[in-house]
């Protein structure tokens, strides 16, 4: 295996990135479902004592575990570049590649920053109005699991753009699995109808298969990633200087 | 013929933007002192009620303008690419972060207005809305963090010459990233230097985001010149 990141190796941003990932994906495993143990998320049919009981069961694991997300979730923006960059390798336009980068970044807010507001306003007060607890679980669970277009369409374009791609950065087998990924986002859209059965957020269907999709997913995209900076070709000179800087254009990049 | 690249207006923006910020941060009656955590019910409640034009103009300010810096960090994301760097991939990174870190702040001023849009409401709810707009507002600093983070990184990666930035704004960004960390774990506290009013996650974390912005746009302001004398050299 290529060694990552040394100081003339020319692919440490790349390497940087994807360790970064690797840190983001494996801390987000261990807040969710160790720390804050939000996943497998709790029950959709609680009454709003129940919920008011689930935060004041859950509290200090809350607390830690969102702050925890509050302070190095940002790291999520390694895993959107490093894909960015593969999908500017391809064959197809820049508008893909854009796309995805877009899409992605404004999944932020509601898809994680919500569920940790929400979930440290609960554990924050536990004493507060059962009829309030429940209202803040509901707004944590189904933010974090009803965000669905933002992953569903860039889902897509990432596919299109593998299916697409004459210069093979990645199988076209992987192009297939985006489509199953998006396909998790469409089947978890009975969870914002649904209290209880397969569909409901915490269900067979809207939950456990979906994660295990998406875990596959993930683990499959971050090894592919590692093949595609394995492949990459700058060369093993130094970089070469920037004398003729021009506005706007690093003539240093590969691609820009 | 001279072209105008118009960084320059973006950048002369930047003190109009910031005088606003900072007419909003003193009109905003919650700020000096900050609340308290933990205020009762209402106590919260009769604050806005007091004080509701205020908290209304404070925060229709800032949701009109804290989204201003999202230019300025473009500029940034323009000066990487003259950074020796074989991928734009920290550029994207930067960008990744650029569009979610204000858009926090807007959604904080929401929870702020709604608060005050009823001041009547149920002394609960009103704390509720109040709760969601300083968790939101203190601890939603993950895209800040990591901004400061990448950006540290592009310039110890940047090794030529004459880099883009000196190497001291890569370590006057670390620092601001560890300044910030504080104010993520402020939902444990209800009082102390880690409550949302308290001295690291209230004064440690927004005076780092005032020094980051002043110093940034000192940095980007002596950057843009030297790229103009480069383009008129290539010329």
């Amino acid at each position: 295996m290529k060694r990552p990141a040394g100081r003339d190796d020319p692919k440490r941003e790349l390497w940087l990135a994807w360790y970064a990932i690797l840190v983001f994906y494996n801390l987000y495993t261990v807040v969710f479902f160790i720390l804050t143990r939000t996943q497998p998320p709790g029950k959709p049919w609680y009454g709003a004592g129940d919920a008011s009981g689930w935060f004041a069961h859950h509290h200090d694991g809350l607390l830690v575990g969102f702050a925890l997300i509050f302070v190095l979730g940002g790291l999520s923006a390694t895993s959107i570049a490093l894909i960015t960059y593969s999908i500017r390798r391809m064959s197809v336009s820049r508008a893909f590649a854009y796309s995805y980068l877009i899409l992605y970044s404004v999944s932020a807010v509601p898809g994680f920053l919500f569920i940790c507001v929400a979930m440290t306003a609960g554990a924050m007060r536990p004493d507060r109005d059962p009829a309030l607890q429940q209202w803040l679980y509901d707004l944590g669970f189904l933010s974090f699991s009803g965000t669905m277009g933002v992953f569903l369409v860039g889902s897509l374009i990432w596919m299109a753009a593998i299916l697409l791609d004459k210069n093979r950065v990645f199988p076209k087998w992987f192009g297939y699995l985006n489509l199953c990924n998006a396909l998790t986002e469409v089947v978890v859209a009975p969870s914002w109808m649904f209290d209880r059965g397969v569909f409901a957020w915490n269900g067979l269907i809207a939950w456990w298969i979906n994660v295990v999709v998406f875990g596959l997913y993930t683990g499959v995209f971050i090894n592919l990633l590692r093949n595609v900076i394995i492949r990459e070709d700058f060369g093993t000179g130094p970089l070469p200087g920037l004398p003729k800087r021009a506005r706007g254009h690093a003539p240093a990049e590969v691609v820009s | 013929m001279r072209r105008t690249s118009g960084e320059l207006i973006i950048l002369c923006a930047l003190p109009a933007a910031a005088i606003l910020w900072i007419a909003a941060f003193f009109l905003f009656p919650g700020f000096l002192p900050p609340m308290s955590p933990g205020s009762a019910p209402s106590e919260v409640a009769a604050f806005y009620g007091d004080h509701t034009a205020r908290i209304r103009y404070s925060m229709i300010l800032f949701n009109w303008f804290c989204v201003a810096l999202i230019p300025v960090l473009m500029l940034i994301v323009e000066r990487m690419r003259g950074m020796a760097h074989r991928t734009p991939i920290m550029r994207y990174c930067m960008i990744g972060c650029a569009g979610a870190a204000p858009i926090a702040f807007l959604t904080a001023t929401i929870f702020w207005l709604l608060a005050a849009f009823r001041p009547d409401r149920a002394p609960e709810l009103t704390q509720l809305y109040n709760d969601l707009g300083w968790i939101t507002f203190t601890c939603g600093v993950p895209f800040l963090v990591a901004q400061s983070l990448f950006l540290a990184v592009s310039i110890f990666l940047d090794q030529q010459e004459k880099p883009v930035f000196g190497r001291w704004v890569a370590y006057f960004n670390v620092l601001v990233a560890v300044a910030l960390v504080p104010a993520g774990f402020a939902g444990l506290a209800h009082s102390g230097v880690l409550a949302w009013d308290g001295l690291l996650s209230f004064w440690v974390k927004n005076i780092a985001i005032a020094l980051w912005i002043i110093v940034m746009s000192v940095v980007l302001g002596r950057a843009l010149p030297r790229d103009r004398a480069v383009a008129e050299a290539a010329a």
